[in-house]
């Protein structure tokens, strides 16, 4: 092939062709199969279905949560990782790998155990609710869970770039008379933004797919707390396989279009970095 | 702006990086720190800057206790080794990045910024390249920026740590002699680390040999060449061959050659004799030292000869490729080495 670079390494064929085969098979046909069955609906019999005022709700509370969420976490997982990498602490490896423990724990495990301690009766919710504050089957308790879910992608994705960042700038920068604000915002910032960015849209997307863990602490009221996968749900309960198909296409291309935005963030911050040729 | 360092100890756990060292630093001058590497000079001059601070002593700027201050108020710029640009800046947002961070109140103007970081480039010779960003230069492009960036603040000193350690040869020889020129123009006090000691002796107005967080000899590049204080000196600074022997009568004698010595009798002495500093004959004279050529290695314009001698390790003879080619001498003959110049130490 006229593309094929030289390398050390042989097997480009065969790689390639099997990289397509796979990405193909995981990711490609059940796209294409939603869409396929969803052209089975026509024009405005989807409209009516993915803007009944119960779905519009759910998608509102999806989204808005999601973000929360992964706005908590861009703030504190920027935090988590400044202080795993940059302070010796006792226990430091421990706290390092109980950054994981959201990725490794069943998500039906994380929603009843933060729905139990949440609960106005629970060992944390009891304190709220004198205040009048219920953070349990609201959409507060879906944030608190999307974020407990969402936490390791910003700390796994800024940790690695935080490692990396030369000593030396931050030691020119105060040498030029900066100060401690300016050297983060000015020299840090800038320089760790893409990884930001990546995190942010990981744990974002990772939040609006979310469904194991939420449905427990949400409490599930219909416009108030229900978020769009439980609908996929409800819909596949009633057999309405079109409905739910529809939804899904929605959710694919909200995503789709986020995903979108967020990668020409980053290429725009790459390229003021002037890592691009 | 003049330094001095009193009494500065520094340790890094057990390691003890700087002992107890006396240095003054005149304003106005060049300054090489010279030394191997883990000898100490890297961490001296990040303390003098104030990115390291020492377990004991002072730094007095200008006669002024500034052992407690800030780097941020010290008004040194500082060069690195690796440059240390911002990669997210372009070339003038680098140099003008220590006016846009001042205070409000004495935080030039927008067009006075621009006047003087296009100044500074034009005195860099890169006003050309403003716009690009540091990934798009050469090595040397860099480190002239870092410069740039390093002066834009109006230091009252100049601390540059290799500056042209990660730099090819050829780009090493021409940015030194840039940066001596531009010394001469601006008469900063200025100090340099490095290990080459050829740099040091063609830049500096006086260079400061350290090894093992000590220092072995302070003066001009001439004084520390050809009157160096102490074998390690004598050793750094170029190719030495060395003679173990004992002192007798006040002479030191290496084969049927003898050296002046100052040690006393029957003590062991060392005899450091510079490879260029050998004359070669094939008649034996009353002094000279017998050996046989074992190898010849053409090095550009001079060439190294290895002369095998009895009692001693392998000579090391360097001669002009003239002086070789009338020599016409071969691998395997037998010669007599007599130094021209000797230097004799009590061994340690």
């Amino acid at each position: 092939m006229a593309f094929k670079q030289h390398s050390v390494l042989p097997g480009f064929k065969l790689s390639l062709g099997y990289t397509l085969l796979y990405l193909s098979l995981i990711v490609l046909l059940p796209l294409a199969a939603l869409i396929i069955k969803t052209s089975n609906l026509d024009w405005s019999a989807f409209w009516t279905i993915v803007t009944e005022p119960r779905v519009v709700a759910s998608y509102k509370v999806t989204f808005g949560t999601s973000l929360l969420a992964a706005l908590i976490n861009l703030v504190f997982g920027l935090l988590i990782a400044w202080v795993l990498v940059r302070y010796p602490f006792p226990g430091k490896r421990l706290v390092d790998a109980l950054v994981d423990l959201p990725f490794a724990l069943p998500t039906a495990v994380a929603g009843i155990a933060l729905a139990t301690i949440y609960a106005p009766n629970g060992w944390i919710g009891q304190w709220f609710e004198p205040l009048g504050l219920k953070i349990a089957f609201t959409p507060l308790g879906i944030v608190l869970a999307l974020t407990f879910i969402t936490l390791p992608f910003v700390v796994r994705t800024v940790q690695p770039v935080l490692q990396d960042l030369e000593k030396e700038l931050e030691e020119a920068a105060a040498s030029l008379g900066a100060t401690r604000g300016q050297v983060f915002y000015k020299i840090i910032l800038p320089t760790i933004l893409p990884a930001l960015l990546t995190g942010f849209a990981m744990a974002f997307a990772r939040a609006i797919g979310e469904y194991g863990s939420v449905i427990f602490i949400a409490g599930n009221m219909p416009y108030v707390s229900e978020i769009t996968p439980l609908m996929i749900i409800s819909k596949l309960e009633q057999y309405d396989y079109l409905g739910a198909t529809a939804i899904a296409c929605v959710m694919l291309a909200v995503s789709f279009a986020l995903l979108l935005v967020i990668n020409g963030l980053q290429w725009w911050t790459a390229k003021r970095l002037g890592r691009r040729k | 702006m003049s330094i001095a360092i009193n009494g500065i100890s520094k340790h890094f756990g057990n390691f003890v990086a700087l002992d107890n060292l006396q240095l003054d630093i005149a304003s106005g001058e060049l300054l090489a720190l010279l030394g191997p590497s883990g000898c100490g000079k890297t961490t001296l001059l990040r303390i003098i800057a104030g990115l390291e601070t020492p377990d004991q002593g002072q730094i007095l700027f200008h006669g002024e206790d500034a052992t407690d201050t800030h780097v941020r108020e010290r008004q040194v710029g500082f060069v690195f080794q690796h440059y240390a640009l911002f990669r997210h800046m372009t070339v003038f947002e680098n140099v003008a990045f220590g006016l846009r961070v001042r205070p409000k109140k004495t935080r030039p103007s927008e067009t006075e910024i621009k006047r003087k970081v296009h100044e500074l480039l034009s005195l860099v010779q890169l006003d050309w390249l403003a716009d690009r960003y540091p990934a798009q230069l050469s090595g040397g492009q860099r480190q002239r920026i870092a410069l740039a960036r390093a002066l834009a603040v109006e230091p009252k000193v100049l601390l540059l740590d290799e500056p042209f350690g990660a730099l090819d040869t050829k780009v090493r020889k021409e940015l030194r002699r840039w940066l001596r020129r531009l010394h001469d123009e601006m008469h900063i006090t200025s100090v340099f680390v490095t290990h080459d000691q050829e740099e040091a002796l063609e830049v500096a107005d006086r260079v400061v040999v350290m090894n093992k967080g000590k220092i072995e000899q302070i003066g001009t590049p001439e004084q520390v060449y050809d009157a160096p204080a102490t074998p390690f000196v004598y050793q750094f600074l170029g190719d030495v061959n060395l003679f173990h022997s004992r002192v007798h009568d006040g002479w030191a004698e290496v084969g049927a050659a003898r050296f002046a010595a100052e040690a006393g009798d029957s003590d062991k002495a060392v005899v450091y004799v510079r490879p260029h500093e050998i004359e070669l004959s094939r008649v034996a004279t009353e002094k000279a030292i017998a050996g046989v050529i074992s190898h010849s290695r053409l090095l550009g314009a001079t060439v190294r000869l290895e002369v095998d001698v009895k009692d001693a390790e392998v000579v090391e003879v360097e001669l002009t490729r003239e002086r070789y080619q009338e020599g016409g001498w071969q691998v395997g003959e037998a010669v007599w080495l007599n130094p021209r110049e000797a230097r004799v130490y009590p061994a340690a």
